[in-house]
């Protein structure tokens, strides 16, 4: 009973829908749909970035990076790709975390066994910080 | 034997359920001891998918389960904020999907309705080309997508926070402690037997709560009464990190539904909903049901291949008992089973139900309980806070300057403690990052092994997620197992034995995903642990 009482609820709900459709213009709702969600963490990554991104993500955390170049700012290397390439939707909490100098990234990136490019994840990490 | 402790209560089941019975109770002045043969959170609700929802799939079945699952959505949301976050999903829907994208909508246009229960903001809906541009990763042969927004919580902190507060209401919750027996006086159920350190141990109580999620049946079978469910099994497999910037929902070859969700800081991908026959206690995953589901997402998400799987979960479903239906097609309900009738006075079990609905099912079986205890108290735990959400945390930044400690792992510190994250740092002491990947600081674990019941390394994942990172404890189990140990006062063969039991424990999980790329981890992981794994 509940069973048919709600397929009939449905049935009715998508009459109403279709004829609203037909009346209504639509219009985008993409802006509205990442301002609402924006300080929540949930923000699109840029196209380049989510193209590149299964490569970013793929530290081990071996921490040869960090013999090889050191910190960004107050952050380990192999934490920053490790753990704040991960945490993307908090890291703008954490901004004063990456804060100060830039290591030679280029020397980490040679360092990486799974072939990290930590410069690539340097930017997107800082970027996200910003919020 | 040691000496019988006598209770009002005695609540079997360490899940969430019997933890909200046991804080129910304890919050209504009832004396209860909770005894758990695991840890806490360890079966059923640790292998959930991770979310407070309201189960708008319910609304072709029946819209009051929606209801009442959204409204209990809401008075969680409320009561444990610091552990909750948004899951925003987008539904993308492709050609010769089952539902068109105005039957899509529809459906999310009757879910709004229920929305502001669980202070969720309505559905919006998207052209193939603004899908794209909030997920560039979705398939470009989508003809559109709707939203829907759900909770995600830590179900681990989630069943902790339950059971800290029923303690701090006068509760004994013991976990590691196995029952081995019920007591019976004629056909009055009178205590549990149970071993919990090496001990064998006896409780009466006026009344014994069977919360056991899919063991039921086993601990209903102590008393002699039967207790029928149809368990089905369900796997997820966990990516490390963050893979879209919405959760997002894919249909599987047989047409099922499957969730890819954006937690925090990892992806969870699942499930599977197969009949479960075999042993609760050793549930396997394997390779054909990882690689269902990932062939069900490389439709809606084509570069999940090139996602590194970095462990699976699995566990039992305690589905209601129902001949003939289709496991998907099986209701989330739940029953209270008062016994009496069968020959158990005194014996109530909570079958069925759901994360989500924890709550109400632990109220409703409270209710039960104190029906038979003649105790008129009401249920408080709709609005009474749990630990932590007293009041607001302090803005991460200022905590992080004040301890010298990364402000991304206060962040993470407060997402367990929220506003007794301070009395954490201050009170662990050591501001040392442990485990870098979460990042979780010595200072967490010191007093999650002092106050929170960590006896094992597998206990001190759940408790504060040390080793959920990609590394899966490569880089911290060692130094894990000698700050536990220090704690608990472990000789240096119980730390090695230690840390070797966690590893051997999460291989299993860990080995069914191996062959999607995971063998770079697990060579770097093998190495260091090289002198643990040997034997």
């Amino acid at each position: 009973m509940a069973r048919a009482d709600s397929l009939a609820k449905l049935a009715w709900a998508y009459g109403i829908h279709l004829a609203r459709r037909r009346i209504k213009r639509p219009r985008s709702q993409l802006a509205e749909l990442l301002e609402t969600y924006a300080p929540d963490g949930i923000r699109a990554l840029e196209p380049a970035e989510r193209e590149r991104h299964p490569r970013l993500v793929t530290c081990i955390n071996c921490g040869l990076c960090a013999l090889a170049a050191g910190r960004m700012g107050r952050t380990r290397l192999p934490d920053l790709a490790a753990s704040y390439m991960r945490l993307y939707a908090r890291v703008s909490d954490a901004s004063s975390d990456l804060a100060g100098d830039v290591p030679d990234l280029a020397a980490a990136t040679s360092a990486c066994p799974v072939g990290l490019p930590l410069e690539e994840v340097a930017a997107a990490v800082r970027r996200m910080s910003l919020g | 034997m040691t000496a019988a402790g006598a209770y009002d209560v005695v609540v079997i089941g360490g899940g969430v359920t019997g933890a909200g019975v046991a804080r129910d109770l304890s919050l209504r002045g009832v004396s209860v001891l909770l005894l758990e043969k695991g840890d806490w959170g360890a079966g059923t609700t640790g292998s959930s998918s991770w979310m407070i929802h309201g189960g708008p799939r319910y609304l072709e079945f029946d819209w009051n389960t929606t209801k009442l699952s959204t409204q209990d959505a809401g008075y969680i949301v409320t009561i444990a904020r610091n552990l909750v976050y948004r899951v925003v999903f987008l539904i993308p829907v492709l050609p010769h999907d089952r539902n068109n994208i105005e039957r899509m909508e529809t459906a999310m246009e009757v879910y709004d309705r229920f929305q502001p229960m669980k202070h969720a903001h309505p559905h919006r809906r998207l052209t193939a080309a603004e899908a794209l541009q909030a997920e560039p990763g979705l398939t470009p042969d989508l003809i559109g997508a709707v939203t829907m927004e759900e909770w995600g919580v830590d179900p681990h902190r989630l069943v902790y926070a339950n059971v800290q507060d029923a303690v701090s209401h006068g509760a004994r919750a013991l976990n590691h402690a196995r029952v081995t027996e019920l007591m019976r006086d004629g056909d009055k159920i009178i205590g549990v037997r149970y071993r919990a350190d090496g001990a064998a141990t006896e409780a009466r109580a006026r009344v014994v709560v069977n919360a056991t999620g899919p063991w039921s049946p086993e601990v209903g079978a102590m008393a002699g009464v039967d207790v029928q469910l149809r368990p089905a099994k369900g796997i997820h497999l966990i990516y490390p990190h963050r893979i879209s910037n919405f959760s997002i929902s894919a249909e599987s070859i047989d047409g099922r539904d499957l969730l890819m969700v954006a937690h925090a800081g990892f992806t969870l991908l699942g499930t599977t909903d197969d009949d479960f026959y075999g042993d609760l206690d050793s549930v396997d995953v394997q390779e054909d049901e990882v690689d269902y589901l990932i062939q069900g997402f490389e439709r809606v998400f084509p570069s999940i291949r090139r996602y590194r799987p970095v462990r699976t979960t699995t566990g039992v479903r305690p589905t209601l008992f129902k001949w003939r239906r289709y496991e998907d097609e099986l209701s989330r309900r739940y029953e209270i089973l008062d016994h009496s009738t069968q020959g158990a006075d005194g014996f109530i079990s909570i079958a069925g139900g759901k994360l989500s609905m924890y709550r109400l099912m632990a109220e409703e079986t409270s209710d039960a309980v104190c029906l038979k205890l003649g105790h008129e108290a009401r249920s408080t735990t709709a609005t009474t806070p749990l630990p932590g959400n007293e009041s607001d945390p302090v803005p991460a930044a200022q905590l992080a300057a004040r301890c010298g400690v990364p402000a991304l792992a206060v962040v993470k510190l407060q997402s367990r403690h929220g506003s007794n994250a301070e009395k954490v740092l201050d009170e662990g002491g050591a501001a040392r990052i442990l485990c870098r990947c979460e990042p979780v600081t010595e200072a967490e674990l010191v007093y999650a092994a002092r106050h929170e019941q960590v006896r094992t390394l597998a206990d001190a994942f759940r408790r504060v997620g040390v080793a959920a990172g990609p590394c899966a404890g490569a880089a911290c189990i060692i130094r894990s197992a000698e700050v536990v140990g220090r704690e608990l006062g472990w000789s240096a063969t119980q730390k090695f034995d230690a840390a070797r039991d966690f590893l051997r424990g999460s291989w299993l999980g860990r080995a069914p995903v191996l062959n999607h790329s995971g063998w770079t981890q697990e060579e770097l992981a093998q190495g260091v642990m090289r002198g643990l794994t040997r034997n």
